[in-house]
């Protein structure tokens, strides 16, 4: 049966694919190691933090098995200084350092699978999952933080702050696309899709006469744009 | 080229465009209402886009002249434009064209004019960052905002309605994680 | 690099291979619900996927009825785990139908000339769905209406008027894009675009200027 929901994600797919994210805990019950499907689970020894996954972290805990360590960048502190970026500075709060770059061409991790929000992450930026795994953080563990009301009205605020700067965006979108947006949330492409790809889209169908002018121009003159991929064994019509 | 099923290019097609035939036909009369009588060279007649396009491209046999020749139509005569240049907040597309955009990608197809191109990006542009506050905040498309929800076009209002729904969407998803 | 990044490096190259695919099932689910086109089934990753899927299944299976807390509460954990990835190989299955149900006739072109691929476009199961399906549709569109049309109008993959009546998705349409691996300069064709693409940006460009770059994994959809 075919999916019935239209291109993008929806709100729960992105929590649930925020849900991948490691998380720290702190057991408070014993479990032994489990050979799951995304990867072995080291053994949980009390009062031992450990890095799990955000799905188990939260049954764990709605099961009182344990007790969550929120990310450093998840206190009022570090909140407040990225809010008063995002209030004073165009840009996205620059996002995390990325890890050094695996070797060759091996695979490439990227969020959920970066430690972004476990309890040793930088506490200067806001991971992909920011809003999402916060929002969830808040209402599964809200005894786990120390100020959580203070927290949740920081992240009003920079949900607040960084929506506007994304409708404001409009002014540099084009018909050609290429529109930078890096410190970009996972939620917030979500909730931005369908209005920034619409009017990428609905600019480039105006200028489509003029793209495709220069297309032939460009033909003719011999011109063909750079295509030196990796793997052209690909059927790339 | 657009898709053949795709209802939004059929009905931008139907759309009238002013024509004036440059020769005389036989038999075209009731284009005009002459029911069997000839075009004479020199009537204008407001055709679907697609009727004119076809005759405008199809030269007569021998000669260069072609048997109808193409205006802009009304929708985006030189008024509308600068009227779109002035503010376009404040124009109402739908009454111009619902298909208002759609129209004009297609008569750009025709007419070489880049200026055209302009004027309608930068009113796009403009409208949809009103259609995103909008969108955001539901109330105001009751009140004030109403007269410029009536006038949008097409791809306007489905723009709208997109973000509309993915803004409430996370706005369920909120409420929902409380439950 | 300071040994914080030595450190990074080693546990990166030690990450199970579980983990592993679970990243890869993970990426090509979203760029399948993001992307406008059909991508390349990616038959080995399906395979091992799925074989553990199986496998965790007769495990579950075997393990029920026994009641002691402690084994009950680990099959608690993988179950809902299980329940996760199984979440996760539907959708991105029933995404991939819902193309094939859109554009049936331009994907088996495409799925034809990509046979010799490194990666068919389409599964195996997925093409017999599709062949299927259209022969179920044609004798239908037959025995309704096409039969009592003129015989030069009984075609539904038709190219006169410069209209093709084969219908396929917007490849140009605007994606957002993550870059894993610097990828440098890329023009947009068509227009005086040139884009500088460093690992970690995020940009939105148009489909059909990036997807070479998705097919290497030098860039991701999101």
């Amino acid at each position: 049966m075919a999916l019935p929901l239209p291109p993008g994600l929806t709100p729960p797919e992105i929590a649930f694919i925020c849900e991948m994210e490691l998380v720290t805990i702190i057991p408070r019950q014993r479990l032994e190691g489990l050979e799951l499907l995304g990867g072995p689970l080291k053994p949980l020894n009390p009062p031992q933090r450990a890095s799990i996954p955000l799905w188990l972290a939260l049954l764990l805990k709605r099961q009182r098995r344990a007790n969550i360590v929120p990310p450093p960048w998840l206190s009022p502190d570090s909140l407040s200084a990225i809010l008063k970026y995002e209030t004073e500075i165009d840009a996205f709060s620059p996002p995390p350092r990325l890890p050094p770059l695996p070797s060759g061409t091996s695979l490439v991790f990227s969020p959920p699978f970066l430690p972004g929000s476990t309890a040793d992450a930088t506490a200067d930026a806001l991971p992909y999952h920011w809003l999402e795994l916060g929002s969830m953080l808040l209402e599964a563990a809200p005894e786990d933080f120390d100020d959580a009301n203070e927290v949740r009205k920081l992240l009003r605020g920079l949900r607040e702050a960084r929506m506007a700067k994304l409708r404001q965006g409009v002014e540099v979108l084009d018909a050609g696309g290429g529109v930078k947006m890096n410190g970009v949330g996972g939620m917030e492409v979500g909730e931005a899709r369908t209005f920034i790809t619409g009017v990428v889209d609905g600019l480039r169908k105006i200028g489509k006469s003029r793209e495709e002018a220069r297309k032939e121009r460009d033909r003719e003159n011999g011109y063909s744009p750079s295509q030196d991929f990796d793997d052209d064994e690909m059927d790339m019509r | 080229m657009s898709s053949y099923y795709d209802v939004d290019a059929i009905l931008t097609d139907a759309q009238k465009v002013p024509c004036t035939f440059e020769l005389t036909v036989p038999g075209l009369g009731f284009l005009e209402g002459n029911m069997s009588g000839p075009m004479k060279s020199g009537s204008k007649v407001e055709l679907p886009l697609w009727l004119g396009e076809m005759l405008a491209l199809s030269q007569n046999m021998g000669t260069n002249t072609s048997l109808v020749s193409l205006d802009h139509p009304t929708a985006l005569s030189h008024r509308v434009l600068n009227a779109l240049k002035a503010d376009a907040r404040t124009v109402d597309l739908r009454s111009l064209a619902p298909h208002f955009y759609n129209l004009g990608a297609r008569i750009l197809e025709l007419f070489e004019e880049e200026e055209m191109i302009e004027i309608l990006s930068d009113a796009f542009k403009s409208r949809a960052a009103v259609i995103a506050d909008q969108a955001h905040n539901p109330r105001g498309a009751l009140g004030e905002g109403a007269d410029f929800m009536r006038g949008l076009d097409e791809n306007e209002r489905q723009l709208f309605r997109a973000s509309h729904d993915s803004a409430k969407a996370v706005r369920t998803w909120m409420t929902d994680l409380k439950k | 690099m300071d040994i914080d990044d030595l450190l990074a490096e080693v546990s990166v190259d030690s990450i199970s291979q579980e983990t592993r695919d679970l990243q890869e099932l993970t990426r090509s689910w979203v760029a399948e619900r993001v992307a406008p086109e059909i991508l390349p089934w990616p038959s080995d990753l399906m395979e091992r996927v799925l074989d553990r899927i199986r496998r965790q299944i007769e495990l579950v299976e075997d393990q029920t009825g026994n009641m002691d807390p402690k084994t009950n509460f680990k099959l608690i954990v993988i179950q809902t785990e299980l329940e996760r990835f199984k979440f996760l190989v539907r959708s991105f299955l029933r995404a991939r139908l819902k193309k094939i149900d859109a554009h049936p006739l331009h994907i088996l072109a495409r799925h034809a000339a990509s046979a010799t691929d490194l990666l068919p476009l389409l599964s195996p199961a997925e093409h017999q769905y599709l062949t299927s399906h259209q022969a179920l549709l044609t004798s239908h569109y037959a025995s309704s209406f096409l039969s009592q049309f003129p015989a030069s109008l009984q075609r539904m993959d038709d190219t006169t008027g410069g209209i093709s009546m084969v219908d396929k998705p917007d490849e140009d349409a605007a994606v957002f894009v993550r870059v894993l691996r610097d990828v440098g300069e890329v023009a947009v064709e068509g227009t005086d675009k040139r884009l500088e693409m460093k690992r970690g940006d995020v940009w939105v460009v148009r489909w059909s200027t990036m997807r070479g770059w998705v097919a290497s994994g030098d860039l991701e959809l999101i």
